[in-house]
């Protein structure tokens, strides 16, 4: 019995610690979800302490659930998370594959590369809403005018100025109003993102075995084939990877969103707890219950996901 | 068809210069081996072939058309590859399929070769795993049957049994012979293992740093080996060589006698002290010192001879198989 309590006692200040770090706040959570807990309110000041007498119920629970907003927010999380999985993931495998091969200059490229990821989420954002996605003044305001200004000079043109007359003039798009401001939030963390995709694949392509794409040669695959049937298999576990630790990631932006548009039409899951926080305590926890529930189910379809391609 | 012809054909990678121009020709249906010590080219010989390397002067032709500048896919030859090469995220049954899926066949008639290959290769039972649940020996059936579903007009082997264990690879050469008997499709086979080629090859092409040095059935190479390399590379135990005065004796600059010429007899013409003896039951192996002509003269003995470490030895050479080379290394 001896050399089984001695390893258990020697974990146990770890697993107490994990314990602690993770069920005290998980049951706060819990217990704030379940009571009337409002950090301002002058006609029931009793609601604004912590305690079981103003035990709710699921009342909170029913509040969110009942909110259209909350919905928004479950969609705008999961359209943001799937729509940078998808572009990190087809800009990842194909930059991996392009800076795969031998040409000069191969060491300044990747360390380029990489360098997005090494900007804080906070000035990518800025960067990209000011300096690139600005109507007016940003690279795209500018891109649009330039366009406008060609076209409308081409309209004076002989013989293809018919033609160019009956072109719209082109207006930019504004990222930070509600159609856009989504979109805005995936092209930016996109951009941040794909050169760590890029990175685990390119490892993983230099680990393929070059008789296997020798044998498919001179079986007849064409470049595509070689891809599709020994690439693309062998980047499965790799892609797996990439993809559970970015909706990890992806699922608790923040920074982003605040800075394009304060939650106006990208509205996530976090966003929206963090307004609820200012004021009604006892809904933002329930809809932070309701938050682990989504990461849980998400979590679950991911690590069957990467199973599959384990056990393989 | 399988004519192979190789006319000047030359690799340089840079500067450095691994195939001299060479000419070789291979005819059709035969079972041609490249043997020869590692890094001599023979590889590279092959790739060059099959169109993995491009040739950097010189003309392949295949049943007389040229295929120099033809993709490896048109060449119609198949390779089975060291290290197998299989693919492995698809079944058994897809890999050996995956060349004619390429070719874009009916998916029924893929079907029915697959199961074809299968059955001459004794791989039906595995045709729904992946390589990686497969032993060595199967892989390399795999390997095989997804060369022949193509009905290529040549097979390239490329040192195909070196992964296998001893035995296994005893088993897989008669099966490969086998096969080319069954097929009669040519065969080109690359090893550095000479007892390999000794017992497969039609034609065994010898290769030192990327010159031929001998071209010839394997019983050709064996009784009159055209230089002193040739006679070392080919036959086992190797060949025992004289050289200096005793050898001028003999009629040579350096004389050549293989083990298995050399009789065991007492007050022969050569006189030595046993050093290793290695009895193998159906024959025995002397390792000969102080015989005044080589540092050991190696002997085979036919049957158990009761003779141990330090007994004095007396040697016989039969003096009609011997091999006289000039200063060159040229056969006289």
């Amino acid at each position: 019995m001896a050399n089984r309590t001695v390893p258990r006692l020697l974990q146990t200040p770890a697993v107490v610690l994990l314990l602690f770090w993770m069920l005290v706040p998980l049951s706060m959570t819990l217990f704030f979800s379940f009571i009337r807990y409002v950090l301002n309110n002058l006609r029931r000041p009793e609601w604004t302490s912590p305690s079981i007498e103003n035990w709710r119920g699921f009342g909170n629970y029913q509040y969110v659930w009942n909110q259209d907003s909350f919905w928004l927010a479950i969609q705008n999380s999961l359209i943001i998370v799937c729509g940078i999985l998808f572009l990190t993931v087809a800009f990842g495998i194909a930059i991996a594959i392009l800076i795969n091969r031998n040409f000069p200059g191969r060491g300044i490229v990747r360390v380029m590369l990489i360098s997005p990821f090494f900007v804080m989420p906070a000035v990518n954002a800025v960067l990209w809403i000011n300096m690139l996605l600005d109507p007016v003044l940003g690279l795209q305001g500018i891109a649009v005018a330039g366009i406008n200004d060609i076209i409308s000079g081409l309209r004076e043109a002989p013989l293809v100025g018919g033609f160019f007359s009956l072109w719209p003039e082109f207006s930019p798009i504004s990222f930070r109003g509600a159609q856009a401001s989504s979109y805005a939030v995936i092209m930016m963390v996109t951009w941040q993102w794909t050169p760590f995709a890029v990175l685990i694949f390119m490892t993983s392509l230099q680990s393929e075995d070059q008789q296997q794409k020798e044998a498919a040669v001179l079986d007849g695959a064409s470049a595509w084939n070689q891809f599709r049937f020994l690439t693309l298999p062998h980047l499965g576990r790799p892609i797996a990877i990439v993809v559970m630790i970015q909706a990890i990631f992806h699922l608790s932006l923040y920074a982003e969103i605040e800075i394009v548009s304060r939650g106006s039409g990208n509205k996530n899951l976090p966003y929206y707890i963090g307004e609820l926080v200012n004021n009604n305590i006892g809904a933002a926890s329930a809809t932070g219950i309701f938050a682990v529930i989504l990461a849980n189910i998400v979590a679950i379809f991911l690590l069957r996901m990467i199973g599959k391609t384990l056990m393989e | 068809m399988g004519r192979i012809v190789l006319e000047n054909v030359q690799k340089t990678f840079g500067e450095a210069e691994v195939i001299p121009p060479l000419d070789l020709t291979i005819e059709d249906g035969e079972f041609a081996v490249f043997v020869g010590p590692s890094g001599c080219g023979k590889s590279t010989l092959l790739r060059l072939i099959a169109g993995l390397e491009e040739v950097t002067s010189g003309a392949i032709k295949i049943d007389g058309a040229d295929v120099t500048q033809v993709p490896p896919s048109k060449r119609g030859l198949a390779m089975v590859f060291q290290s197998y090469a299989l693919y492995p995220h698809m079944t058994v049954r897809k890999n050996i399929g995956f060349p004619l899926r390429m070719a874009k066949m009916e998916q029924a008639e893929i079907d029915a070769k697959v199961e074809q290959a299968a059955s001459v290769l004794n791989l039906k039972d595995y045709l729904d795993r992946k390589p990686g649940q497969l032993s060595g020996g199967q892989r390399q059936r795999v390997a095989i049957g997804r060369a022949i579903v193509r009905e290529p007009e040549a097979f390239l082997f490329d040192e195909p049994l070196s992964n296998l264990d001893a035995a296994l690879r005893v088993g897989m050469r008669m099966e490969i012979s086998e096969l080319h008997n069954k097929l009669n499709t040519t065969m080109i086979y690359v090893t550095h293992d000479q007892v390999e080629a000794m017992t497969m090859a039609n034609k065994i092409v010898v290769l030192q740093a990327g010159v031929i040095e001998q071209v010839g059935s394997p019983l050709e190479l064996y009784r009159t080996p055209r230089n002193r390399f040739v006679a070392g590379f080919i036959g086992s135990p190797k060949m025992n060589f004289i050289d200096g005065d005793a050898a001028e004796k003999l009629g040579g600059h350096s004389v050549g006698i293989r083990p298995e010429h050399i009789d065991v007899v007492e007050g022969g013409l050569w006189q030595g002290r046993v050093g290793v003896a290695e009895h193998l039951g159906s024959d025995t192996f002397f390792h000969v010192h102080d015989t005044g002509l080589a540092e050991t003269i190696t002997v085979r003995a036919i049957g158990d001879v009761s003779l141990r470490h330090g007994d004095t030895i007396g040697l016989s050479p039969r003096m009609d198989e011997l091999h006289r080379f000039d200063a060159k290394g040229l056969r006289i």
